[in-house]
Parts: structure tokens; sequence; C-alpha cells
């Protein structure tokens, strides 16, 4: 499975690399809205939290003719470059294609970071950059083994503002659309979805940890109406839904224990419809 | 401002690669095999890069530079692999993999052989729909090559054929959605992939290919707005065997289809060896036809009759199809 390349380096330099376990675990938030956030913390920060926490934030900016703006626009990237990510902005029929493709790349993306630091180890400081075109064939290969090997966590975290309404049904499709794509994969993979606003709360988790969306499942019942757009304290919400993550004190007072308390496991349920 | 962040889509996507191609000199050298290339016009764009003729010492070849360089170095990593067994062309040779500099940083570009020839669905507006199964049969004999490799193409489409000018050839152009068996499709196009209409998952098997080839084939034969209709929601393949029926082109081979679209086979060879003989029948009965219908009896009464049988069972073949699975 791993390239000649990587045994012949290994060889040379009896290392073994830390990186090449089969248990991998990529995490990712991907986060569906229409524009601005205008509640609560920055959700650039709130990216560059939830990278800290070896999570990838992609952004997608959904979008009819041409509503989103310069603000909105620099705000999709900015979240993606503090969350290590990647983004677009796409028409709703665009959708379903756009949440498969960035989240491929995405993963390439990570594991290529991964593979670097380590290539960087064994090779200097350049890394992948001063191998041959041939030989980074070979590392791509593996890259591309690694990715649909590896488990992935997905988290997608859907804008259901107002302005988000008419974009619902695509966006539906895409949730269920992705739930193909991600059973698909020979690695493990789970997703979960989240809505924000929430009913009096930032976020609302409307399908818990998953292997497999049904069809059923519908999003675009009582949406919350309204201006209040809290994507960054969303993205922070989302964080918690990683069990892998050690939340700080003062988070894990803010967001985790009330968000267990509010909807406790098994409460989870009553919010998939 | 937002309308061309929608056309030059990926300049958004990423923060490594800021390099947009559009940037691209018009004279360059590899950096490694310091190859020279003069670039002649683009060619289009895919999902990992754009598309470039160049020429190089003399020779046109198509240069892909990346938007972002392990994707493309990944679809590079496939053609090589496609090519191991040359017995047949599948796709254009791999000339020449490299990196160059643009705004002083590095991109990696690959150059491949030039297939001079035109996008499947302008060469049948030009040519007629009568070519449509013919250079099907063409396409699902490349895709049994690939298949037998141990690849899945992924992403069938017309953009991702061409039939080149100097031997009617259909070649695989775009290796961007080659995935190895059994693993996850890579790159796809919603019309023609089969998760879409709910026929299974994107998964890379030889029925994902054969799914989106039989789709291919309803798209190519009718107008565009005909196939529009068939895109509604839910999204069925009902309704591209709506259309196969009222189609005087695709009804012939109504079988092949339907069989294809429930992935009923289990190699392209199957299915090219259907639509083959349905092709030979075709070219075969049609003069004769209107002779034989002059003198309607004896024989030519018999004739007919037996024709009446077989399809009367290639309906109730199609029926079963239809309704049972």
């Amino acid at each position: 499975m791993f390239s000649h390349l990587y045994v012949d380096t290994v060889a040379k330099t009896g290392r073994m690399g830390r990186l090449f376990v089969k248990e991998a675990t990529l995490r990712q938030i991907l986060v569906v809205t229409d524009g601005c956030s205008n509640s609560g913390m920055s959700p650039v920060a709130a990216a560059a939290l939830a990278r800290e926490q070896g999570i990838t934030v992609n952004v997608i900016g959904v979008i009819e003719k041409s509503e989103i703006g310069e603000k909105g626009e620099s705000e999709i990237r900015e979240i993606a470059e503090a969350g290590g990510g990647l983004c677009d902005i796409v028409y709703p029929q665009q959708l379903a294609q756009t949440v498969q493709m960035l989240t491929r790349k995405a993963m390439t993306r990570t594991i290529h970071q991964v593979v670097n630091k380590e290539l960087q180890e064994i090779l200097g400081d350049s890394g992948i950059t001063e191998l041959a075109p041939a030989k980074r064939v070979q590392v791509a290969g593996m890259v591309d083994e690694l990715g649909e090997k590896s488990n992935l966590n997905v988290v997608m975290l859907v804008d259901t503002s107002g302005s988000m309404k008419p974009k619902m049904s695509a966006v539906q499709q895409a949730i269920h659309d992705f739930s193909i794509s991600l059973r698909s994969r020979s690695g493990q993979s789970r997703m979960a979805v989240c809505s924000f606003p929430g009913k009096g709360k930032h976020m609302e988790v409307r399908i818990p940890w998953t292997e497999k969306v049904e069809q059923a499942h519908q999003l675009s019942s009582d949406l919350a109406m309204g201006g209040i757009t809290p994507t960054g304290p969303a993205i922070v919400e989302a964080i918690a839904l990683f069990e892998h993550v050690q939340l700080p004190q003062s988070l894990s007072d803010r967001y985790r224990d009330a968000h267990y308390e509010d909807d406790g496991e098994g409460n989870l349920r009553d919010h998939v419809f | 401002m937002l309308i061309t962040r929608m056309t030059e889509k990926e300049t958004c996507v990423t923060m490594s690669s800021k390099v947009t191609t559009s940037d691209l000199p018009r004279r360059f050298h590899g950096k490694w095999n310091k190859k020279e290339y003069h670039v002649l016009r683009e060619l289009g764009r895919g999902a990992n890069g754009a598309v470039y003729l160049a020429s190089c010492s003399g020779v046109k070849q198509a240069v892909k530079v990346g938007f972002e360089g392990m994707d493309l170095l990944m679809e590079v990593n496939v053609l090589k692999n496609v090519q191991q067994g040359r017995d047949s062309r599948v796709g254009p040779l791999l000339c020449d993999v490299d990196d160059l500099v643009i705004n002083g940083k590095a991109c990696t570009f690959y150059a491949m052989e030039y297939l001079e020839g035109d996008q499947l669905d302008q060469y049948v507006q030009k040519k007629g729909t009568e070519w449509i199964p013919v250079l099907m049969v063409q396409l699902l004999a490349r895709l049994d090559i690939l298949h037998r490799h141990g690849w899945v193409f992924g992403d069938v489409k017309p953009e991702n054929v061409i039939v080149t000018h100097s031997d009617k050839q259909v070649r695989l152009i775009d290796f961007g959605g080659v995935t190895k068996l059994g693993n996850a499709v890579r790159q796809f196009t919603e019309e023609y992939d089969r998760a879409y209409w709910h026929q299974g998952d994107r998964r890379a098997e030889i029925a994902y290919d054969l799914f989106s080839t039989a789709a291919m084939m309803v798209r190519l034969s009718v107008d565009s707005q005909t196939w529009q209709t068939s895109q509604g929601e839910p999204r069925q393949t009902q309704l591209l065997c709506g259309i196969i029926r009222k189609s005087e082109g695709l009804y012939p081979y109504r079988v092949p289809l339907i069989k294809a679209f429930h992935g009923k086979y289990a190699t392209a060879q199957e299915m090219r060896a259907e639509m083959l003989a349905i092709l030979r029948e075709s070219t075969a009965a049609a003069p004769s036809a209107p002779t034989q219908k002059q003198s309607a009896s004896g024989a030519g009464g018999m004739w007919i009759s037996s024709l009446f049988v077989a399809s009367m069972l290639l309906l109730a073949g199609t029926l079963y199809y239809a309704w049972f699975l």
C-alpha cells in the first residue's frame, strides 16, 4: 500500500513514519451559508479555534444571482483560510457536487500537509517540493490511497436563517447526496448535520452522527426566521461534537455542558425528523 | 465582481495556490526536465486545472497546469498507471511532468499528447445521430481496457470524450475522475451519475461507468429540451425509459440501455457485444425491409411474423427490466 518511495526513504534513514497508521481520522466542519454572520464571536476566530484542535473548516457560499456581496465573500474566504480548509461560492444547483468535491480536496490537502511534514523531517526543510516530479507522483498515489482508506468525520453546519429558505431543498438534496458519497468510501465515514441559529440557542443538532442519512430527513420544517446568523458561535458548538476535543474550561462550561443539558443524548433524536 | 468569481471558479478555493493560471507566461520551460513550451491557446478547464495547447520542440502537446499540485499529480499517477498496459490507446499519452514558476511560485504541470478532434456531442451534431451507436460501441471498448487494468473512468460525459480527426477514433480525455476499482469515484457529473439517479452508490464499479455511458447515449440522441424534461424531481430512470420509448434512434437499443441502468452487465465487453449485435442487425435489415413489404406473402409473411415474435420477446424483456428490477 505504501509507495516504494516511502519504503526507500524509511530504509535509507532508518525511521519509522508516525504518520502511516491505518486508523488515521480526518475531521471537518462544512459550513453552508449565504451571507455574513452578525451575532456572537467572529467566525474566523472560531475557525482558527477548530483548526487548532485538528478540525478543518470548509465553507460553501450558496447564492442566487449575485446577492452575497463583497463582504460576505471575503468572510467566507477568511473562515476557510483560518480553518485550514477550502471555500467556494456556488448556485444552489451546484451545491451537492461542490460538497463532495470540496470535502475530497480538503482531505487530500490535510493528508498532503501531514505527509509533507513527515518528508520535511526526512529530506530537510523544503520537503516535497525538493522531490523530482516523478517521485512526487508516487507520493500523490500514496496520498490518494490514504485519503480513501482513512476515517472521515464531517459536521455539516447549515445556515437556516430566513434568506436560506429558498435554497433549503438544494441543501436537503446535498445532505442526502453527500451521505451516498461517504458511504462509497473504503474508510469509515460519519456525518452529522446541524443548523444555525437554533431555537433559543446558537445551533441545533438535526442529524446526530450517522453513517447513513435517510432521504426522509427534513430540515426545512420550522426554520428559525429572522436576521440572526451566529456563524462563529455555531462553529464553536460544532467543535464540541467531535469527541476527541478537550474544550478549554470556559468554553466547556459555556457550550459543551449547556449543549448536553439542553439536549442530552436521549433527546437528540427528537430533533431528527 | 461576483460573476467573474463564478466563471473563474476555484480562484476562491485555495489559499496555498493563489497562482491563477491566467498568469501563465507565453513561453516557459520546466524546472526539472528543462523542456521548453510555447503556449498557443487555452483548450479548456477541468476541475483540477486548465489545459493549454502548446508546442514543445515543434510538436503540439496539451499542457495541463494545476490549481493545486497534489490533485494534478494524482491525475498523473492514474495516467501513468493506465499507460502501463499499452495494448490500445484509451487516452492521451503522458509526455512530461514538471514544475513551472509563475510569479515566483512553483506550479506543477504535465504535458500529454494533443488529441485533435471534436468533443463527442459536437461530433454527433455535425455528423448525425446515426453515428451514436458506433461511437458508443467504440467507447465501450476503451472503457473495457481501462476496467481490465483495474480502473473506472468515473466521469463519463460528452465533454470528456473526443473523436479524433485523423482516424475517427474515440478517446477519453481528462483523467481527473479515474478511480481504482472499489474506491469512491473521484469526480462525476450529476446528469450521468448513477447515485443521482437513485441507481446505486458512488463506488467505482464497472457498472458505474456503464450507467453513465447509457445515460450519455440518451443525452446525445435527444435535443437539450427533451433532456431537460428528464432532469425533474424525483429523478428516476423511468424518465429516461420514457425518452427511449419515444426515440426512433434509441428504441432498438432499449434492452442494453435498460440493463446498463440497472447494473446488469458484469463487463463493458458484454454491453458492447449486445449493442454491436443490434447495430449489425439494424444496418442489415434497413435496406431489405421495403422490398420485403411489397411481397408480403409466403416467405415474406413468415419473415414478418417471426419479426413480430422477436419484437414481442424484446418487449417482454424490456418490461421485465423496467418493472421487476
